[in-house]
């Protein structure tokens, strides 16, 4: 009844209540859409039109043409970002997902304390990083947790953030302990759909709890994992609340991010274009790596 | 992650009510975790040595988890001195100096007023417009309403930073700088709230919009009587998750907060840590900025792994 009774509102398209619910409808989405197309579409675009430009705050706005990108390449600084960027990606998104697959493993199934585990695990991803770099400065700190920790495995004594080659590591680290409660809960849900049948089939023909893994869950995980790669690739390359606050880019730029420049070039120099240059080789890049993570990781899907 | 309550608690209707049953929640947390663990083969639960070597290696990734917190909390009670480790993570002495410091002598008081601002305006408003929007994206039909509602899902990949460069540009043309609107306005335009509205409203029964209509209800009561209180679970979920990502916000409050007076909470601990202010006040700042989103946590932990499995999943 309801089917047909929508089909005959619905099939006069012309009619006063079809224009009705037009009408409604538009005023509803309006507000949003106004805002959207000032605050996002809008301003996407103009991101783009920005980095072909010399605009900067003091003046400016003349199109330069491809000045903005001829500079960026020249620009030793850039690559060092890229370069840091890149370097704390495969650091980071590697460490994020072994640590998210292990402990969903862990606690996948329920057993007393099960829930607690995972709201422990998750509270890092909830937690502003800012607020945790204040005290991962002190971690990382000589003479601090880290560094005695390390002192133990015979790495010499001192900060690691004050290190030029260890600064990297040492905020990839953190960046892992932040994010891999959220990896761990899409993991966890996704664990939920696998049909038991397969395991207790290949349990049945002998198969250990190892090689029910490998070729049972890790096959069925693997969009999943696909999917978490993609984003936590995306978020690594934007990189910048730790960098601020624990390092301030330094010592001597060896964490100097692609985002922390974007930063400097803007708000520090005010020298916009530039900065909408760098935003927009940060969105190719980010293109560029998801297209090649579907060809490498999801080549059947 | 939802699981069902076997036990129902007694229903609140008539006035011979029967006295409320004590519910016996950890046995049922445990009935349900045996029926859980029943369900499972014998085989694949493991021997005896496997569940103990699950529960070490669970138990050292908890604490290597909780330890920053630990140390956070403990440190921002000690007197100023004594920052040294191993010795300064013993809970003894403690003194709420850094606490009195940070609360009189800085500005945190005001940032965390302007943090409040802009977290709480921003839920109410972002829940208003994506319920508003994805209601009409779900179920009215309207024209331009695919082009529209696709235009919204592509920002979605777009890098924030590219937009936030000339978003800025505008809001310091507009005055918009070291305002609450500019700091507001421009992160109310949220798609992915707009997305999971469409995605949940879909779902509800067109019959119960249609019988309101018959009743003579115009269409914005139809919103706010019928369709909102319908809601209630997705806004509870994506208010939980608005509020944390604006309280946790960085670079664009950042940006657009410039004076002392207009920073927020994360802002400012952050001025404040490059700044020759002692540890244990810094820390004790964020401990004061941590307290609310410990606490949303607490509360809204189930809508918490629903809105990240449905967000993450979907999205």
């Amino acid at each position: 009844m309801a089917v047909v009774a929508e089909r005959a509102r619905r099939g006069r398209l012309g009619g006063p209540l079809a224009r009705r619910e037009a009408r409604i409808g538009l005023l509803f989405v309006l507000p949003c859409f106004l805002l959207f197309l000032a605050f996002r579409f809008g301003p996407g675009v103009a991101g783009v039109l920005m980095s072909f430009t010399d605009y900067s705050l003091t003046g400016g706005g003349r199109f330069i043409g491809f000045d903005n990108f001829a500079r960026l390449w020249e620009d030793p600084l850039f690559w060092q970002a890229l370069r840091v960027t890149v370097l704390y990606t495969v650091i980071a998104v590697p460490g994020t997902l072994v640590v998210s697959v292990a402990l969903s493993l862990l606690t996948r199934r329920a057993f007393r304390g099960s829930k607690v585990f995972r709201s422990v695990f998750f509270l890092p991803v909830v937690t502003s990083l800012v607020l945790a770099a204040t005290v991962f400065v002190w971690i990382f700190s000589t003479g601090g947790p880290w560094s005695t920790l390390m002192g133990w495995f015979g790495f010499p004594e001192g900060s690691w953030l004050s290190d030029d080659v260890l600064v990297i590591p040492a905020l990839a680290l953190v960046g892992v302990w932040s994010r891999f409660g959220y990896g761990m809960l899409i993991l966890l849900a996704r664990m939920q759909d696998i049909p038991r049948e397969l395991e207790e089939a290949a349990l049945t023909d002998g198969a250990g709890p190892w090689q029910r893994f490998r070729y049972i869950v890790l096959p069925q995980l693997k969009p999943t994992l696909f999917f978490l790669a993609v984003i936590e690739t995306t978020a690594s390359f934007q990189v910048f609340d730790a960098v601020y606050t624990m390092t301030g880019g330094g010592p001597a730029n060896a964490s100097y991010t692609l985002v922390f420049q974007l930063y400097d070039a803007g708000f520090k120099y005010f020298d916009l274009g530039y900065a909408a240059a760098i935003g927009v080789a940060l969105f190719v890049l980010t293109l560029v790596v998801a297209f090649v993570q579907r060809l490498v990781i999801g080549k059947d899907q | 992650m939802t699981t069902t309550t076997p036990v129902e608690s007694p229903s609140a209707d008539g006035p011979a009510r029967p006295a409320p049953v004590p519910r016996d929640r950890r046995a049922e947390r445990k009935l349900r975790r045996d029926a859980e663990r029943d369900s499972v083969p014998h085989a694949m639960r493991g021997t005896r040595r496997g569940r103990i070597a699950r529960g070490v290696l669970l138990g050292l990734a908890a604490i290597v988890t909780i330890f920053p917190f630990y140390a956070m909390v403990v440190l921002s009670l000690k007197p100023s001195a004594a920052v040294e480790f191993p010795g300064s993570l013993v809970p003894w002495p403690l003194t709420g100096e850094a606490y009195d410091s940070v609360m009189n002598a800085q500005d945190v008081p005001r940032w965390l007023f302007n943090t409040l601002v802009y977290s709480l305006v921003s839920v109410v408003g972002t829940l208003l417009l994506a319920s508003l929007a994805g209601y009409a994206f779900a179920k009215k039909r309207f024209p331009g309403r695919e082009a529209m509602f696709w235009s919204f899902l592509s920002m979605v990949m777009v890098p924030y930073h590219v937009t936030m460069i000339p978003t800025f540009a505008m809001i310091a043309k507009l005055g918009g700088v070291d305002t609450y609107w500019g700091l507001i306005v421009p992160t109310l335009a949220n798609a992915q709230a707009v997305f999971l509205m469409r995605q949940f409203i879909k779902g509800l029964p067109d019959e119960l919009f249609e019988a309101a209509r018959l009743d003579g209800c115009g269409e914005w009561q139809i919103f706010r009587r019928i369709v909102l209180p319908l809601l209630k679970p997705i806004l509870a979920t994506l208010g939980v998750f608005v509020f944390l990502w604006h309280w946790n916000d960085f670079l664009w409050p950042l940006v657009v907060g410039q004076s002392t007076d207009m920073r927020t909470l994360t802002v400012g601990i952050a001025s404040l840590q490059q700044q020759n202010v002692p540890l244990n006040v810094v820390l004790s700042g964020s401990v004061i900025a941590f307290v609310p989103i410990f606490a949303a946590y607490l509360v809204g932990q189930r809508y918490f792994t629903e809105g990240v499995t449905a967000s993450g999943i979907k999205g």
